[in-house]
């Protein structure tokens, strides 16, 4: 029901309404509803280390949402939580209506991930491992989009080459193409840029505005802060596991501040 | 190389505490130490039923094949240089970026492993048979010799490990001619008698020739040299050959993916991860290694039972049945492999759980063993002149693995090697294969003699198995679903 109403909410917003009087659902479940991504109060402690304290923030369907923070901040472990990939020690978080604790498989089932190091397997061919993900992820037209993929990211010559044999740039194409093959409504993008040089740096920022545009969600951490202030519609500045910052992005950089002179000021490196 | 060599052992411990934890992990060498105690004051009620000679050989026996299993350096180290750009990196892929040389790296290696498992399980033992030597008589000497015997038993399984797989790295066919030579050398020298069976594990002889077993001081440094010339010899051969180059490889491969997944359709819903892994045993020659760790062991073990019945003149009843018992147990040295040809961590990014994987690779270790088990029973049946009881050999190989691969799968998911060295795991692990592995051995003694007690038996220990394998099966769901492949 809930995976039904996430539709409802990705592709036409005036149907929520309706829908919501219609079944009469709590304000909590209504914001779980309205927003791709919901985190109440996420903690996450590694030993000694308090790695997440308390976060708290909402993404809205269409957003292009940027996570910014210095080394150790919390922006992978954050992007890990809400991918399902690690349990939060305590408080919620829900991604297209799906709470990431109880149901992970669901969450991954819905959304594509880049992670931060690109780590295709050593022994598949760049054919064969995005073979592999539209086998796992149960895709009908997997030749065609594998096709898709290897012309927007011009790997045909890198076809048949063993994963552990391509350039580092190379391998992070094909980590970008297994998380869009299956073109899902919501992308987690962990330094999305990091290895691509500029014209595929450029081909990509251009893909996302499209994407977003189509009513597609990114939620994306970056240092490339450059990139991330033209690309971005809100972003949060993270540090010491809490965040400093949230809002849109204009509100972020008004009265002509540039991103990198506003993050180092919040972060408390700004001289 | 004292910094580098400090710096490995903890990289190593850390490897080792990160996934069990520190208590549990340093639970390990004291549990070694009170199991040697205890086996120290039961030694009197052991001796009843066996002999001291069969005790030091099957554990100087355990003491090689333990060191061969350690010492497979030349796979391990070229795993960590490739997998180098993953999240994990080693020490031992640091001549890449620093000026240090692979040969020293390897050294480092090969020391750090030496001195860890050495502490970690030899020491300890030496240590609980010590304290436990006043109740029972035994002199302190005695035992410090059969540690002496069990460390050289060790680096010698460990340094023969070293450069077989250093020699894999460089070339298959010399990797293939240096394991046919092992492999003939124990036909020629324990069936053919065409040398001193002793000379091909001296530490084995160098054990039988010093108290309490025996009183030739001359043998005993002979064989002492000896050991050490060939633990030197191979390991300075194995240093010399180490040779790691990055090359643009850029080599074209076939597609192999589609084919499997339309050839292993019959594992159902684990055919994508049950292909993809048989993919990655193919193209990273871990069949190889398969041969090197599963083959030779059970060569080494007809080898030792010949040795006992034969050499030592000492009649124990090994049977087919036995052999079939065994090469189940020893199952669990390739399911280790299957955890090692590549890293998991992308599969968190899919759909996929630590549970699927598990189960994706007992299906893997079947299809993988059940042909080369099955051919092994059949010769060692037919050498032995024992057909007649084939059919129960088979049964009890079969029952055995495909009992110990889910046993040991549930006990550690995907992370075979570190969660054996954890107390509470190793514990669990040593009580579920012992047991039902000193039934099988124990009834198959008597299949000649008492063959209703024996058939009798080996079917409730079959039966009990299977009821287990079952259960433990449904439980691996439950027991590795919160896991993570990267944590």
């Amino acid at each position: 029901m809930v995976r039904d109403s996430n539709c409802i909410i990705l592709t036409d917003s005036s149907n929520i309404a309706s829908y919501v009087t219609k079944v009469e659902i709590g304000l909590p479940a209504l914001l779980d509803i309205m927003s791709v991504v919901t985190a109440r109060g996420l903690s996450k402690r590694f030993g000694q280390k308090q790695a997440l304290d308390g976060i708290s923030f909402e993404i809205q369907p269409g957003d292009l949402f940027g996570l910014f923070g210095p080394n150790g901040a919390g922006k992978t472990t954050l992007l890990r939580i809400l991918t399902g990939q690690l349990e939060q020690d305590s408080g919620d978080a829900t991604v297209l209506g799906i709470d990431v604790k109880k149901d992970p498989m669901e969450v991954k089932r819905k959304i594509g991930i880049v992670p931060e190091v690109e780590s295709p397997p050593t022994y598949l061919t760049a054919y064969e491992y995005l073979y592999f993900v539209s086998r796992v992820r149960q895709i009908p037209d997997a030749e065609a989009r594998i096709d898709g993929w290897f012309d927007f990211f011009d790997l045909k010559e890198s076809r048949d080459v063993i994963c552990r044999d391509l350039s580092k740039g190379m391998r992070q194409k094909i980590m970008l193409a297994s998380a869009f093959i299956h073109e899902p409504k919501l992308l987690f993008l962990d330094e999305p840029f990091i290895n691509l040089d500029p014209i595929f740096q450029r081909k990509l920022r251009e893909y996302l505005l499209e994407y977003v545009a189509k009513g597609g969600t990114v939620f994306m951490c970056s240092h490339i802060l450059e990139i991330a202030e033209r690309l971005c519609s809100r972003a949060a500045i993270i540090s010491e596991g809490r965040i400093i910052k949230l809002g849109d992005m204009s509100e972020l950089v008004k009265g002509g501040a540039r991103l990198e002179e506003v993050f180092l000021k919040l972060v408390g490196k700004g001289g | 190389m004292r910094t580098l060599l400090r710096l490995m052992l903890k990289e190593e411990l850390r490897t080792h505490t990160t996934y069990s934890g520190k208590r549990r992990f340093f639970t390990f060498p004291i549990m070694v130490f009170i199991f040697a105690f205890i086996f120290a004051l039961s030694m009197q009620r052991l001796l009843q039923g066996t002999s001291l000679e069969q005790l030091a050989l099957v554990t100087q026996g355990g003491a090689f094949i333990y060191g061969i299993g350690v010492g497979s350096f030349g796979f391990m180290g070229k795993q960590y240089i490739e997998r180098g750009y993953g999240s994990k990196n080693y020490l031992v892929a640091m001549p890449a970026l620093l000026p240090l040389t692979y040969r020293k790296t390897f050294l480092g290696l090969y020391l750090r492993d030496s001195i860890f498992y050495i502490g970690l399980v030899l020491l300890p033992a030496t240590f609980g048979l010590l304290v436990g030597a006043p109740f029972v008589g035994f002199k302190v000497t005695s035992i410090l010799l059969f540690f002496v015997a069990a460390v050289l038993s060790f680096q010698i399984g460990t340094s023969l490990s070293f450069l077989g797989s250093v020699l894999y790295t460089r070339s298959a066919p010399a990797f293939a001619i240096f394991t046919s030579g092992i492999i003939a050398l124990v036909f020629l020298g324990g069936a053919a008698l065409l040398f001193d069976v002793r000379l091909l594990v001296p530490s084995i002889g160098f054990q039988l020739s010093v108290p309490p077993f025996g009183n030739d001081i001359g043998s005993a440094l002979l064989l002492a040299a000896v050991s050490m010339a060939m633990i030197a010899v191979t390991t300075l051969l194995a240093l010399a050959l180490v040779r790691f180059r990055y090359v643009s490889r850029d080599a074209r491969h076939s597609t192999l993916l589609p084919r499997y997944m339309d050839r292993f359709r019959i594992s159902g819903v684990y055919k994508e991860v049950v292909a993809k892994e048989f993919v990655d045993i193919r193209r990273s020659g871990t069949i190889g290694k398969m041969f090197f760790s599963f083959v030779l062991p059970l060569v080494f073990l007809s080898f030792t039972s010949w040795f006992v019945n034969t050499g030592l003149g000492l009649p124990i009843g090994f049977n087919t049945v036995f052999y079939g018992s065994m090469v189940g147990f020893m199952g669990i040295l390739l399911y280790s492999w299957l955890n090692n040809v590549d890293s998991t961590d992308y599969y968190s990014l899919l759909p996929i759980t630590v549970p699927h994987v598990v189960r994706a690779r007992v299906l893997i270790f079947l299809f993988l063993t059940t042909g080369i088990s099955t051919v092994f029973v059949v010769i060692i049946s037919a050498v032995e002149n024992e057909l007649d009881i084939l059919w129960l050999s088979l049964m009890v190989m079969f029952v055995t693995s495909f009992y110990m691969v889910v046993m040991t799968a549930y006990l550690t998911g995907i992370r075979t090697n570190t969660f054996l060295f954890d107390m509470s795991v190793m514990s669990k692990f040593a009580v579920m294969s012992f047991l039902p592995d000193v039934g099988l051995t124990i009834l198959s003694f008597s299949i000649r003699t008492n063959w209703v007690f024996s058939l009798t038996g080996i079917a409730i220990v079959l039966a009990s198995l299977l009821g287990s394998t079952a259960i433990l099966y449904r439980g691996i769901e439950r027991k590795w679903i919160g896991t993570g492949f990267d944590v």
